[in-house]
């Protein structure tokens, strides 16, 4: 048996080294195949980076009446980071809240009269970040609640409910889009590898049937050919894993510039394995799964 | 060892061609060591005969015997096991193009999996006796008609089977290169094999003096020992 894989081994490489032209061919498309996946497996890194972000900066802000002590609003902090629904909760004073003010205004004509009437008019608050952003309603039915209402200054959702609401919505649509992007270019790399081993193999055609003919077993016949659709997939992925990496590497300020700070080369390197192997997976999988496929027609009685 | 009973092949009409009756009720056998020839026209029903051998075709009706199996009924995909006792000569060669001489040879062996020193030595000395020792490592391209079809015998001959077909052997080949495949065929069969010549060259048939069957629209119309062209 190992010396039968082996002759069928060494027929589908020297076949490979003869049919330079068509190895070629073949693994260009391939190498497409595998552009595209990496590229849409980097695609959904930026999106979920890119929907992290949208999150992180989603939040609920509670203010607290000005007479409302520290250890009161911590203690009601206690209650609120046990409700599922929460990711994180901030305490912020109101000496912080002026320091943020202040940072973040600088140039603001508003910044000029705060320091004018000498007072800190910010309340004491609790910064809620909760675990999606569409559940900022939870928190906001959380301080309705009579134990609250005389603690409570205000609930900032009247004014963030809307954008809250559109920004999941559009957090969600990217992801969809993702998706949807994902599914046609595979459906792409899929047709487009089929069909170019399905031509490749028809050429060959009579080659099959002359093996047939001698009385050559279907086993011994497939083989070869899926040991070279095998080869050119993984042709395809290693060098599609170099080329990514260095266009990655030489580009990585410009892309980081462009994806709104998304690190594509470090998540490249993060996710260096999954990456490796999912290119050997689309290379080998689609060089085999193809050259079956276009075999097959050709084995039949 | 081959048996034909009441055999007819019809071939469905489709975009191209109207529906075609290649062999109608026919009948005749053929015994081991027999060179059999036979003769007829374009289309007469030569090369259906060959297939219906080799397992490329299923009859239509009637039954197909060799070496009294029916194989009118082998399962798909075991029909390797009819072809592995045929050696199939052909008009155009059919040579695996990338593959040299030595591997088109030893790929029959190289399918049955044969010991792999053992193919060497198989394959070496049909090389010798087909008069091709010097182009061993050539590829097809590179051979003449004649060398092509040398080749082709040897090939049919390396798994030593109980068989030979050769559809129109001599087809391609100039009359210097037809009587030196002829005599090589000749010498097999003296060797014991048997062989089915399918042919319509008059000089060969004649020259042969061996049984012939002539065939015209997929009937047998004349099988005699020692025959003649007819057509």
């Amino acid at each position: 048996m190992i010396k039968y894989i082996i002759k069928i081994f060494k027929s589908g490489w020297t076949n490979l080294k003869r049919q330079g032209f068509l190895t070629l061919t073949t693994s260009i498309v391939i190498f497409i195949a595998v552009v595209l996946g990496t590229a849409l497996f980097l695609f959904q890194g930026g999106v979920s980076f890119l929907t992290d972000a949208i999150k992180e900066k989603i939040d609920v802000s509670i203010y607290f009446n000005e007479q409302v002590s520290r250890e009161e609003i911590l203690k009601i902090r206690e209650e609120v980071v046990k409700l599922e629904e929460v990711n994180k909760v901030s305490y912020v004073s109101p000496e912080e809240a002026y320091e943020n003010f202040v940072k973040t205004h600088q140039d603001d004509p508003y910044l000029e009269s705060l320091k004018a009437i000498e007072i800190n008019p910010f309340l004491p608050s609790l910064i809620i970040q909760t675990k999606e952003p569409s559940q900022y309603k939870v928190i906001s039915e959380f301080f309705k609640r009579e134990e609250y209402s005389s603690l409570v200054y205000e609930v900032d959702d009247y004014k963030r409910g809307t954008i809250i609401d559109r920004i999941s919505a559009m957090s969600e649509g990217i992801k969809n889009i993702g998706i949807a992007l994902t599914l046609f270019l595979s459906f792409v790399a899929i047709t487009v590898t089929l069909n170019t081993l399905r031509v490749s193999i028809y050429s060959q055609r009579e080659e099959i049937e002359i093996m047939r003919l001698v009385g050559a077993k279907n086993s011994f016949i497939r083989g070869p050919f899926l040991i070279q659709g095998a080869m050119c997939g993984l042709f395809a992925a290693i060098f599609c894993f170099i080329v990514f990496f260095l266009i990655l590497f030489l580009l990585k300020t410009n892309l980081e510039k462009l994806f709104m700070g998304f690190d594509v080369f470090g998540f490249y390197q993060d996710n260096i394995i999954t990456i490796l192997l999912l290119q050997l997976l689309i290379g080998v999988g689609l060089g085999l799964i193809s050259s079956f496929f276009a075999v097959r027609k050709y084995l039949k009685d | 060892m081959i048996e034909f009973k009441n055999v007819k092949k019809k071939y469905p009409a489709n975009s191209l061609r109207e529906e075609k009756m290649a062999l109608d009720d026919v009948s005749f056998g053929i015994k081991q060591g027999e060179f059999v020839t036979l003769c007829g026209r374009s289309g007469a029903g030569k090369t259906t005969i060959l297939k219906l051998i080799s397992c490329e075709e299923k009859p239509s009706s009637g039954d197909v015997l060799f070496e009294n199996q029916n194989i009118c009924n082998i399962k798909r995909g075991e029909t390797y096991s009819v072809r592995q006792k045929v050696g199939f000569i052909f008009q155009d060669y059919k040579l695996l193009p990338y593959k040299t001489v030595f591997e088109n040879i030893a790929y029959a062996l190289e399918a049955f999996d044969f010991n792999h020193e053992k193919i060497d030595e198989e394959v070496m000395q049909l090389v010798d006796l087909v008069g091709l020792g010097d182009k061993i490592n050539c590829l097809p391209k590179e051979l003449s008609g004649g060398e092509k079809q040398r080749v082709s015998i040897a090939r049919a001959l390396i798994h030593r089977p109980r068989v030979i077909l050769a559809d129109e052997p001599t087809g391609n080949l100039d009359p210097y290169h037809s009587r030196d495949i002829i005599k090589v065929l000749l010498k097999i069969n003296e060797a014991g094999s048997t062989i089915v010549l399918s042919t319509h060259s008059k000089e060969i048939v004649n020259a042969l003096k061996k049984r012939v069957i002539t065939l015209e629209d997929g009937r047998i119309i004349r099988d005699e020992e020692k025959g003649r062209f007819f057509l």
